[in-house]
């Protein structure tokens, strides 16, 4: 490894030194980067509004996020006096820290993590579960009707999708046989799995925004219905850690690792090369950075886009149409690998098979959206009384 | 599914199109021209005195009793220079009191009074409610320096 940061970290140093400051890096970052995502979506959002967005603080607004951030942390820290006390202090960091635990294992650049993971996939799925518990324990400390019933409905929402966004992620992780990122994204050096692999990318791709509870999906957070869902009653610091370190960083987070596990990470999309030899990190670094702002534009034009969607369709969607897909994109590509083709036969066999579950899957959905509504279905005695 | 396609084209397309936004302190919109904001009184320059003459007229039609005239002995009718008899000594408006109904511009006999269709109209904030009573001087000013815009379309 002749990586510059892998040079000043990599020569004989504590382990836990070590990790240490790579988790410092990581953590300037993700601030520096969060703050950024909050003015790049309030922009963009605003352009496609027809407004400037953000334009007074600073030229072109580019200080708006700073001073947003000093407001949120000089503001003072509210407490209902009837929360339950330890349960609402500790909520905020039981959201935030499984979400900055995703980012340990996600490789930056070729070979660069906090820690090399022989499961990072895995983990990455199953820490970034654990957001769950934090949003019910702010919901039901917060000893207010809106929040409870927002953290129910997140539970319910979040656990839901965790499992479309296993199975895309299952599923290309079978075709590259590992389930290290560093591998994976290795394994991508002339042609990047979305294009063997479309259906899981979409599947992601929605499970992410559901994950992240973002505008088609925000029915926790709901603001004119719930007024923000689990955290109506945080302010300040603890809203602020919630809000935006949580969601942004969640969303940082997930982009990486569908640029990783998708759009083919640190590699160029046709063929990979050493350009500068101990400086390829440069462009990795570029790359990786490129391949996740353009998930993070599609994240955030699809949930400038939508309107929120019913909780029934909500689950609907996921389990009668993600969900089945998903196995069957899992078990397809099983069949596929066990017979070991001859690589182009493979490569052409699951791009077909793929893409033929693609068409299918938004077929069933056009399908489902020509349905008549449920009650007309099910007794059209009752349909024709609720008209009246 | 179509129409969800769709839609994301629609929001992509008034992505690329013109914000509509002012940004309002540094930008002004026009105001239209039959915009009302506060009446301001007339300057006469071929007589160069005010039309107003200080007939009470619209200080008795004032809803709100806002305004007070008084009235003088016009020395350039003495002089043969003027027309008018008499002429305004003092004229105050309370804009704080005011609430731009348009009448004293209707029951105007000189057509002295009217009302002030630019910006400086709108943007009078102040800390004193007395920097909002308006002297002889101040009403006259805008349109001595030619600073309002002409009622009737261009």
């Amino acid at each position: 490894m002749g990586l510059l940061l892998w040079g000043i970290f990599g020569i004989e140093m504590n382990v836990w030194l070590d990790a240490i400051l790579r988790l410092q890096i990581i953590v300037i970052i993700m601030t520096v980067t969060v703050m950024g995502l909050i003015y790049l979506e309030r922009k963009f959002v605003g352009r496609i509004q027809m407004r400037l967005g953000p334009m007074r603080t600073g030229p072109y607004g580019t200080l708006q996020s700073i001073a947003d951030a000093i407001k949120l942390l000089t503001k003072e820290d509210l407490r209902p006096s009837t929360a339950d006390f330890w349960l609402f202090e500790l909520a905020p960091y039981v959201t935030f820290v499984p979400v900055f635990m995703t980012l340990m294992a996600l490789p930056f650049m070729e070979g660069w993590f906090v820690r090399d993971l022989q499961l990072g996939v895995f983990y990455i799925v199953a820490i970034s579960g654990v957001t769950v518990i934090g949003y019910l324990m702010a919901g039901w400390a917060s000893d207010n009707k809106y929040a409870l019933l927002g953290a129910v409905r997140s539970a319910a929402q979040l656990i839901s999708y965790e499992l479309p966004l296993i199975l895309s992620v299952l599923a290309v992780s079978m075709v590259a046989g590992s389930l290290n990122l560093n591998e994976i994204t290795l394994q991508q050096d002339t042609v990047p799995n979305i294009v063997m692999q479309p259906l899981p990318f979409v599947i992601l791709l929605t499970a992410v925004l559901a994950e992240l509870s973002r505008r088609p999906f925000d029915i926790p957070i709901g603001e004119s219905e719930l007024v923000g869902g689990p955290w109506v009653e945080y302010s300040g610091i603890r809203w602020s850690i919630i809000f935006a370190l949580t969601e942004y960083a969640g969303l940082w987070g997930f982009s990486i690792l569908g640029a990783l596990v998708f759009l083919g990470g640190w590699q160029w999309p046709f063929g990979t090369s050493s350009f500068w030899g101990d400086f390829d990190f440069v462009y990795q670094l570029f790359l990786v950075g490129t391949k996740s702002f353009l998930i993070i534009l599609m994240v955030m034009w699809i949930s400038a886009t939508f309107p929120r969607l019913r909780i029934d369709q909500l689950m609907a969607f996921c389990w009668k149409i993600l969900l089945p897909f998903g196995f069957i994109q899992v078990l397809i590509n099983g069949i596929v690998l066990t017979y070991e083709p001859p690589e182009v036969l493979r490569d052409v066999l699951l791009f077909g098979t793929s893409s033929a579950l693609l068409v299918a899957m938004g077929y069933v959905i056009y399908m489902a959206t020509k349905q008549p509504p449920r009650e007309e279905r099910i007794s059209p005695g009752l349909a024709a009384r609720s008209v009246q | 599914m179509i129409g969800v396609l769709k839609s994301l084209g629609v929001t992509m397309g008034t992505f690329f199109r013109k914000p509509v936004t002012i940004q309002y302190p540094t930008e002004h919109k026009k105001v239209p021209e039959r915009d009302r904001a506060f009446p301001i009184l007339l300057w006469d320059f071929e007589h160069d005195e005010s039309f107003c003459t200080g007939c009470h007229a619209c200080e008795r039609a004032c809803p709100v009793e806002c305004m007070t005239v008084t009235m003088m002995d016009n020395p350039k009718h003495a002089e043969g220079t003027s027309k008018r008899r008499k002429i305004l000594d003092e004229f105050f408006i309370d804009y704080g009191r005011c609430m731009r109904c348009n009448i004293c511009v209707e029951v105007c006999n000189f057509d002295a009074i009217a009302m002030n269709n630019t910006w400086t109209g709108h943007e009078l904030s102040t800390v004193d409610r007395q920097d909002l009573v308006m002297d002889r001087d101040q009403l006259l000013g805008l349109s001595k320096n030619m600073q309002i815009r002409p009622w009737t379309p261009e």
